[in-house]
Formats: C-alpha cells, structure tokens, sequence
C-alpha cells in the first residue's frame, strides 16, 4: 500500500488502482464518464481532473485521475478552485454538442452528465453555434439504439467489447467533430451481452430498445435479487413500477459472481414475471389466482384449506408418492419439500433440463438450474424431464412443487400421463391435463424470498419485488402445511 | 352583568302595520333594481387569466400534444394526482404520452405542474367546474384533458408575461 494525501487526509491507496479509485475508495467525490472501474481507462472526457502538488518550488499540476497512478507521497487535491475550474471547462465542451434533451431521455435521473452539470455547469451555454445534427435512433441490433447526438464519445461501449466480451464489435468512426460511434461496416452488434451498454453508456446515448420509454427510472422501485436464468446466479437489481409490474431487470456489482454484467437472457427474462392472471372464477388462461381442485367439469376453482385437506387425503391414501421439485425452488422451500418427503417416505428430487446453448467463458453457465448446487447439497436427486414423466407414467400419485415445474416437465408429455395418476402441482400456472387434480399457486421468484446457491457454492439472495397475487401464499409454508396435514391423516387409510 | 336597555315602541310601530307597508315597500323597490345574485351555472363567474382552473394539456397548431411524458409535472405534483406512461412515437421528438392521467379529486389546483413543465404542455385552464356520478369518471384521461392551444393561449400569454418579469430582475 502506498501513503497518499487526499483533501488534507493522509490514506493509504491500492499501486495498481488508478488514483480516482483511491479517491472514490475514501468517499472522495470525482465525476467520471470514460472511466469504469471495470475497463481499461484511456483518459478520454478529462472530467475527473484533480490537482495534484508538484515538486517542493514546482507549481501544481491539473491531472486526470483515471489514468494517474499512485505514487508515493502524492499530494492530492479534488476540492481546489483550479480543479473545479478545469473540469467546469471540460464539461462545458462535452455540453457543447449535448442535446438538452433530458425531458425525453431515458438515461435521466441516473445519467452522470446530467448530474455532475446540474452540480456544477453554468445554466446557460456560452456557445452561439449551432449544435452537431446527428442520427438520433440509429439501432445497432435487436438490443440497443444509438443517439448519436447525446454521445459524448467515451468510448465506454468500445472497450466493453474489446476488455469484456474479447470481440471487438463497435469503434469510434470519423475524425475531430465528424466522430461518432458505430459498429464495424455498419453490421448489428451481435452476442449475449449487448444490454450491458445501455448500463455503462454514461448518457443517453445507448438505449435499451425493451425499455425505451417505459418508465421514469425515479419512478422505479429497486430490489435487490439474483438472476435465475442460469447457474450462475448474477446479483440483480430488479426494478418494478408502481408495485405492479417488473419493467427492467439490471446487474449490481457482486466482485465474487458477475462484476458490473449481466447477459442479456436474464435482462430481458421478464416474460415468466409479467404474465397476467387468469380471469377471476377460472384456473386456465394466465397465472393461478386460488387453488384449484378437479370437479366434474375439469379443474375449478377452490378455497385453499379444503384444497390442502383433499390434497392430504388423496395422497395419504396412495403411497408411494413422487415428490418432485423445481429447480427454481429456493433452499427454503427444498427444506419444506424435504420434510414432506420424509413424510410421504418419498426421495426428493428435482426437474433438471438439459444444458442449453447459451453456455459462454463469460457468465453464462448454459444450465438451466438456478439452484441445482443448493438442491444437491440438501440430498435432492436431479433428475431429468423425460426421466421424471417415465417415473410419473407408473406412480401412484406425485406432488410436483415449485415455479415453473410443469412447464420445464414438458405440458406436452405430461398429457400423456395416465389419468389415474393422483397428482398434487404448487406452481404459477395450471395446465389443463387429465391427471392433475389439485393445482395451488406459488409466487415467481421476484415475488418471493429465499436463497439460491450459484454453481460455485455462493449464496444468491432473493427478495420481494412485487406483492404476490392476494391468494398466493409462499410455497415452503404450503409444503408445511400440507406435510402437517399428512401427519394428522393415517397413513395408507 | 350588562343591562339591555328595551327601546319603548312609538304609537306608529305599536300598530303594526305602517311598519309592514314599510318594509314591503323596500321588497318591491328591490324588485326594479340589478339583482346582486346570479343565476350560476346558467350564468358562470367570469374567469380571466389569473384563474387558476383545472390543469389541461396543449396540442398544439399541427395536431400533435405537446407533451412528452417526461413526468416533471407527476413529480412536483403534492397530491400526487398525475400519472403518467410514456412511448415511443415516430415523431421527431421520439416520446408521448400512452396514458396521461389526473385524478381531478386529489388535484388541489395549485399550478405545480404548469410550473415544472419544461415543454409549456400542461396550464391551467379556466375550468373549474367537476360533478359526475362516479369517482372513476373524475379521474380524467388523455383525451378528457387535450384542449387545442388557442384555448389556452390568453393563460400561456400570462404565464410567459410572469415568468419573463422575473426573469428581468435575476
């Protein structure tokens, strides 16, 4: 460690970090655009100039803290007139060509040039020129939309894909003022992880096309969560409007998992968590709104206790029941789900898909399971979907647990299963298939809180983003409920 | 302890009746003067340019609304009576608004939002009157809430006329 002096405090700082680290690791406030604590930098928007003393009979000197490196004994200086002064003049040449377009961006509430020129920019521009006129929604793939207007040239998204994702996919083109961003040979932007420039772009300048215009981002609500699109388990921040409906899911940094990224199925992996509920008084067309138990016109609509009492009933008085869950069961529900096959004198197992394509060096572990680590450490066998539907074919009865488990069973080969099957199914859709006969809903998983374990063994934390639906009760109280049931009924009655 | 003196009556208010003539004679000379009433929602109260009525919003000459749904006004509004969702639009200025909603009862009328708009989309306009049968019909919509800027433009002069008086003596 090296001793530095920071606005007259002595602290020690990190040789191999640049000097802005220092700074912003001892709560010292410097703007930054072209630096990210997670490319490399090149010193380029000259926004995070601080003095630094010179030599004893030197002057001072203004330098830029991205591309300083520490050195012993330095002097440092964030607060002066003089570094004020050089970066009100470096933010007043980035606000040159800036559109004032913030009423209409995206990036406003959480864009640093906005908020570093409402701190310290002059309310009025000094320049009688007319500003650059550029393409303003110029789309660079399926994913993100480029103004090139509000660029102020950082070249952030540049050294995203050249340190990052090791393929070099976008360069600045031009020379002086005719610079602007694009993509080699005017080609999309290809890969998983193109969502991560919306988040690194420092102004508005790219946009996410999914959530262009969508919400305010001071409206939004932020929780944080993990991802459960693959193993990996990224720390998440999810960010809901108004409590009704998750509009943007972005990474947060977790140094031991994803850093500052996240891929883009995970971002864009709101589907499952946006589906509507079914019309009130019916069990198909959208999510479970109550329990539902088989009546003689199919599955209808039912009061939760008289659901769990029949469901008790039922299997109690055909062992030898299944139990399998979800792989997206938090470690609180495979604890329930293991008390209610001890109960049932069942092994636990859980739904393991095959591996997807998706699988990359980056984050992406291409396996479905966001807790298949945490369910094989609790002694849950995996077990994969054409293996559960042939052991589902020649049961007696089964409890199929969890989010999303009849989906990832297949719907198509689960019709196929007997129909004197007894099957009991906790998920967030029901399905109309001859064997099920008691269905009760769970929370998704922004719904709910709990715990994953990432496929290195690290625990991922879950928390409620959005209420559930009014009749939806957590999943591992449920499983409670229905294991203390069994217990009151004799077994084999 | 106050002692209220009773005036003694003369003979003419003792007998009653001139004293009736007396008045109804006030009653019928009242009858040819002005009335001081009015017949109100017949006869509306004049509004001017200081009225503060219920917020409305601008299209303006070429058909377009002049919002953006930038959500200033949803943000300095105290009631929080606005609601605002935002889209795309093909347009030049690339955003409007989907759903643009005041809940006219928990607007307090106070011009926040004709304040805090930064595109000169949202004034208060001279209508001030709100009756319906339900609270759902209160809770007024995009196209409840459009008014073509020649209505509003004697309260937009004003506006401008204010803002630029204050301007002057920064």
């Amino acid at each position: 460690m090296t001793k530095i002096q920071i606005n007259g405090r002595e602290v020690e700082a990190d040789p191999k970090q640049p000097l802005i680290r220092a700074c912003h690791d001892q709560g010292v406030d410097v703007p930054m655009y072209c630096y990210h604590p997670g490319l490399a930098p090149v010193g380029s928007c000259r926004i995070c100039q601080v003095e630094v003393a010179g030599a004893p009979g030197q002057p001072s000197r203004v330098v830029a803290a991205c591309r300083t490196p520490v050195s012993e004994g330095m002097v440092v200086s964030t607060d002066t007139p003089k570094a004020h002064d050089t970066r009100r003049e470096c933010l007043e040449f980035l606000l040159k060509n800036h559109p004032l377009d913030c009423p209409i961006c995206d990036k406003a509430g959480e864009c640093d040039l906005q908020d570093y020129a409402f701190n310290e920019g002059q309310g009025k521009g000094r320049s009688s020129e007319p500003r650059r006129k550029l393409e303003k929604r110029k789309s660079l793939g399926d994913v993100i939309v480029l103004d090139e207007e509000r660029c102020i040239l950082c070249s952030r998204c540049v050294r995203f894909f050249t340190d990052v994702t090791k393929k070099a996919q976008l360069t600045v083109e031009g020379l002086g003022s005719h610079s602007v961003i694009n993509t080699y040979m005017d080609k999309p932007l290809e890969g998983n992880y193109q969502g991560n420039l919306a988040d690194i772009c420092p102004v508005g300048a790219l946009t996410s096309k999914k959530f262009r215009f969508q919400a305010r981002v001071w409206n939004l609500s932020k929780t944080l969560s993990t991802c459960g699109e693959c193993s990996r388990g990224c720390s998440i921040s999810v960010e809901s409007l108004r409590a009704k409906q998750v509009k943007r899911i972005r990474p947060r940094y977790n140094a031991a998992v994803n850093q500052w990224w996240m891929c883009d199925t995970g971002r864009h992996a709101l589907a499952p968590l946006t589906r509507a509920l079914a019309p009130e008084g019916e069990v198909l067309g959208g999510r479970l709104r109550t329990a539902a138990v088989r009546g003689y016109n199919g599955l209808e609509c039912s009061d939760d206790v008289a659901a769990l009492d029949l469901a008790a009933d039922m299997l109690a008085s055909h062992p030898g029941t299944l139990v399998i869950v979800s792989p997206f069961a938090t470690q609180e529900e495979a604890k329930a789900a293991l008390a209610l096959a001890q109960a049932l004198k069942a092994t636990p197992q859980f739904v393991s898909p095959a591996p997807n394509a998706l699988k990359d060096d980056l984050l992406h572990t291409g396996d479905p399971c966001p807790n298949r680590r945490g369910l094989l450490e609790l002694g849950f066998g995996a077990l994969a979907p054409a293996d559960a539907l042939a052991a589902l074919a020649v049961a007696p009865s089964a409890v199929l647990a969890g989010e999303r488990v009849l989906e990832l069973l297949g719907h198509a080969g689960l019709a196929l299963l007997p129909k004197k099957l007894r099957l009991v199914a906790f998920d967030v859709e029901a399905s109309d298939l001859a064997s099920l006969d008691i269905a009760f809903p769970v929370p998704t998983h922004v719904e709910k809180s709990g715990h994953w374990i990432n496929v290195d063994g690290r625990v991922g934390v879950l928390n409620v983003a959005l209420p559930p639906p009014a009749l939806v009760r957590r999943l591992d109280l449920q499983l409670a409920a229905l294991t203390a049931k069994l217990s009151a009924v004799p077994q084999g009655s | 302890m106050v002692v209220v003196q009773r005036k003694e009556l003369t003979l003419a208010e003792r007998l009653y009746l001139p004293e009736v003539l007396r008045g109804l004679s006030l009653t019928f000379r009242k009858f040819f003067e002005k009335p001081i009433t009015r017949q109100y929602p017949e006869q509306p109260l004049p509004t001017d340019e200081v009225t503060r009525g219920q917020p409305r919003l601008v299209v303006k000459d070429d058909g377009n609304i002049a919002c953006v749904s930038c959500g200033m006004c949803e943000v300095a509004c105290p009631a929080y009576a606005i609601t605002i969702d935002g889209g795309e639009t093909d347009r030049g200025i690339e955003r409007e608004p989907k759903r643009f909603e005041i809940d006219m009862l928990r607007c307090i009328l106070c011009g926040f939002c004709e304040e805090a708009c930064p595109k000169d989309a949202i004034f208060m306009s001279n209508e001030l009157e709100l009756a319906d049968f339900t609270r759902a019909g209160l809770v007024y919509d995009l196209e409840k809430l459009k008014r073509p800027k020649s209505a509003l433009q004697e309260r937009i002069d004003y506006v401008y006329r204010l803002n630029n008086r204050w301007r002057s003596k920064q």
